[in-house]
């Protein structure tokens, strides 16, 4: 490396050093700093801190200092360039697309040899091992924490006017959404979708497709990714599908506000909505799966804890302690159950099931069920560039301005075999 | 006046020219260096040459750019400089409804652009916004998508600046009309001349370096829009409002493209140049006539 961007680093260093020291709270006396940056805002910023502060009271021996960091994708970028100036934080989670990435830049430290855990009763769809394909053959670098799968929501009220039920595949999908589509006035909309990758990557997968064909070619699921496009853009055309303005998270926000007032009688979003959805709704919230194309099929979100090789030992293993705590079964339940998140721990499911916590809340087993149909993701090093600079805009573009589903595909197919 | 020592006002310079070769020259070496490198901060920086903006030219991306930030640019020079100029020439007149009114319409400029694109994203709003509101009142159709629409948007977003900006305009063209001597108006006045021709033939002529001083710097600090496409559209839908501030921001900060932001900041570094320069020759050839 030149020594130039040594001096970029030291500046970005310092600025991370400041901003750090700002915002954390000082660490007591003999006890071992973990510092931890994480992106949730809201609800889920509050019980997360909540478990913060739990852990904290609970042990004399380490002391997690928790910093909030905007949301995935400015908490990524901030983590990627404190790892460059070499500030970074132990411990962060990053969603899953990027962690074979951080994986081949050697930035992850391998948890493996930690001691507990090898003993963690991860879900295996929700941990490396099944959320890509072959993860379990690699050294694990990141335990799940927040994850997810896309669910429906529907508006209980709406739905029952209408005599409607949850749609079961594509064609009551558009059924439904025309159905419960209103044109007068400010018009209300069937349903609300936004047009992101993960959605996207769900209906390539129910419509029998998959983002790198089985040879390792990034095929964008080939024509089916084309008929996940048009069911899209058919949706749009007709005006039973809203489109929200806005990029990344401003799309879901303003999705999730159309759902709220009304605007939105179904929308697809994260589970990790559910418990915000249901506590800020007038109305009753239906939470269902997704529909099924040819099959049924999900991707699982979210993001992954990840501890950072450059931090001290002392740090790490301080972190993995942490990590371990946050596993428990009273930490993962308490983390599910306030906010929607599917519960990680096979020890914390069966103390569900065995509360009877299920059975009030049918809602809530909603994308633990999902998981039977949940699809791996490739462990790709160019999934993220993937996802953020070639297909992410292009879906926008196709939607939005009705582009030639087949040609929009095709033009990002061979951006994807472009070196980086 | 002429210094007693030779070397001293270079002393007296010193400060001043250190800070801008660490904190302008010294970057802006740094910034071509890397603009023609591969780099992701993570794995290390591999030389490609020009291939930053071969790549940036190929996809597109730098025209795009470049006609995006253009066309909001001009549209936010035109608008802001008609607002600005209409509201002085309302506004030219002693009165505390007056003060009262200029001191409104220039309080949005001191405004965070922050706290302005929020609440325009507000009043924007397709379902719920007073623009909105008024539309399906007017048409008693759906109003459009002010900010999903990629036709609509950047128009939306150069409207919102000129909101902010017209003040600018205003207080800058109010001191130009001031300058206007009263006594060529009064004799226009009294040779029968109409108010129209009045403005045509002797202020707007009077004020064109006014209007030249308006119409450069708020077309350069349109160019460097960022904080309200940020805040309401993120560059978006479809890239139609993403400026070149943003697209450098977008390449540095989320996509961690050293290179290519860095070869698109030396593209944008080139164009401000050029327009520092012509807004130079446009005065000097004003200040000749």
């Amino acid at each position: 490396m030149i020594p130039r961007r040594d001096f970029l680093r030291a500046g970005a260093a310092a600025s991370a050093s400041v901003l750090g020291a700002c915002a954390a709270d000082a660490v007591p006396k003999g006890r071992t700093p973990v510092s931890l940056w994480f992106s949730y805002g809201g609800t889920n910023r509050e019980v997360l801190e909540s478990l913060v502060r739990r852990f904290n009271d609970r042990q004399t021996r380490d002391y997690v200092q928790a910093v909030y960091q905007g949301d995935y994708f400015e908490g990524l970028a901030k983590l990627r360039t404190a790892i460059a100036a070499r500030a970074a934080p132990v411990l962060s989670h990053v969603v899953g697309e990027v962690v074979p990435y951080l994986a081949q830049a050697g930035v992850l430290e391998p948890l493996t040899d930690y001691p507990g855990i090898g003993e963690l009763d991860v879900i295996p769809e929700l941990g490396q091992g099944r959320t890509w394909v072959g993860g379990g053959a690699r050294p694990l670098v990141a335990l799940p924490f927040n994850r997810s799968t896309p669910i429906a929501y529907l508006n209980g009220e709406r739905f029952a006017q209408a005599g409607l039920r949850a749609p079961q595949n594509w064609d009551e999908l558009r059924a439904v959404a025309k159905r419960l589509t209103e044109r007068k006035g400010g018009g209300r909309f069937g349903f609300g979708c936004p047009i992101n990758w993960w959605f996207w990557v769900a209906l390539v997968g129910q419509a029998g497709g998959a983002i790198v064909a089985e040879d390792g070619r990034v095929s964008l699921g080939d024509e089916a990714g084309a008929q996940a496009l048009r069911l899209w853009q058919e949706l749009a055309r007709e005006g039973s599908m809203k489109p929200p303005p806005g990029r990344d998270y401003n799309a879901w926000e303003q999705c999730n506000q159309d759902f709220l007032s009304g605007r939105a009688a179904m929308i697809w979003s994260s589970t990790a909505f559910l418990k915000y959805l249901e506590a800020n709704a007038r109305f009753e919230v239906i939470a269902a799966p997704l529909p099924a194309g040819v099959k049924r099929a999900v991707p699982t979100g979210g993001t992954f804890w990840v501890v950072l090789r450059s931090a001290p030992s002392a740090e790490k293993a301080a972190a993995v302690r942490f990590l371990r705590f946050m596993h428990e079964p009273e930490q993962v339940i308490s983390w599910s159950t306030r906010t929607g998140y599917i519960p990680v721990t096979r020890s914390a499911v069966r103390m569900l099931e065995a509360r009877g916590y299920y059975a009030p809340r049918p809602n809530d087993r909603v994308a633990l069920e999902q998981l039977a149909v949940a699809e791996p993701w490739p462990w790709s090093v160019d999934l993220f560039r993937i996802q953020r600079e070639i297909v992410q805009p292009r879906l926008e573009s196709a939607v939005i301005q009705q582009r030639d589903a087949r040609a929009v595909l095709t033009e990002a197919r061979a951006l994807a075999r472009e070196p980086a | 006046m002429k210094p007693s020592r030779r070397l001293d006002p270079y002393w007296m310079l010193l400060p001043t020219l250190l800070l801008l070769l660490v904190f302008f020259v010294y970057p802006l070496i740094m910034l071509v260096e890397h603009s023609l490198f591969s780099w992701d901060l993570l794995t290390p920086a591999r030389y490609v040459g020009l291939a930053n903006y071969r790549s940036l030219w190929r996809s597109g991306e730098l025209w795009q750019t470049f006609t995006t930030t253009l066309s909001m640019s001009l549209a936010v020079v035109l608008g802001s400089m008609a607002a600005g100029l209409a509201l002085a020439l309302l506004l030219d007149r002693p009165g505390r409804f007056a003060a009262f009114v200029r001191s409104a319409v220039f309080s949005a400029y001191v405004v965070s652009w922050v706290s302005v694109g929020l609440l325009f994203l507000w009043l924007l709003d397709a379902d719920s916004g007073i623009f909105s509101w008024i539309w399906r009142h007017l048409a008693g159709t759906r109003a459009p998508h002010w900010l999903g629409d990629p036709a609509l948007a950047p128009w939306a977003v150069a409207g919102v600046t000129v909101w902010k900006i017209t003040g600018y305009a205003l207080v800058i063209f109010l001191s130009g009309l001031q300058d206007v001597p009263q006594s060529i108006l009064e004799a226009a006045e009294l040779d029968g001349a109409t108010a129209t021709k009045r403005f045509s033939s002797v202020t707007w002529p009077l004020l064109r370096p006014t209007t030249l001083f308006v119409a450069t710097t708020s077309l350069i600090a349109s160019f460097q829009l960022f904080d309200v496409v940020r805040v309401m559209t993120q560059g978006g839908p479809v890239r139609s409002t993403t400026v070149f501030v943003y697209a450098i921001y977008e390449q540095l900060f989320l996509d961690l493209r050293v290179g290519r932001a860095s070869a698109e900041a030396v593209v944008f570094f080139v164009i401000l140049l050029l327009l520092t320069g012509a807004q130079f020759l446009l005065f000097r050839s004003e200040e000749g006539a």
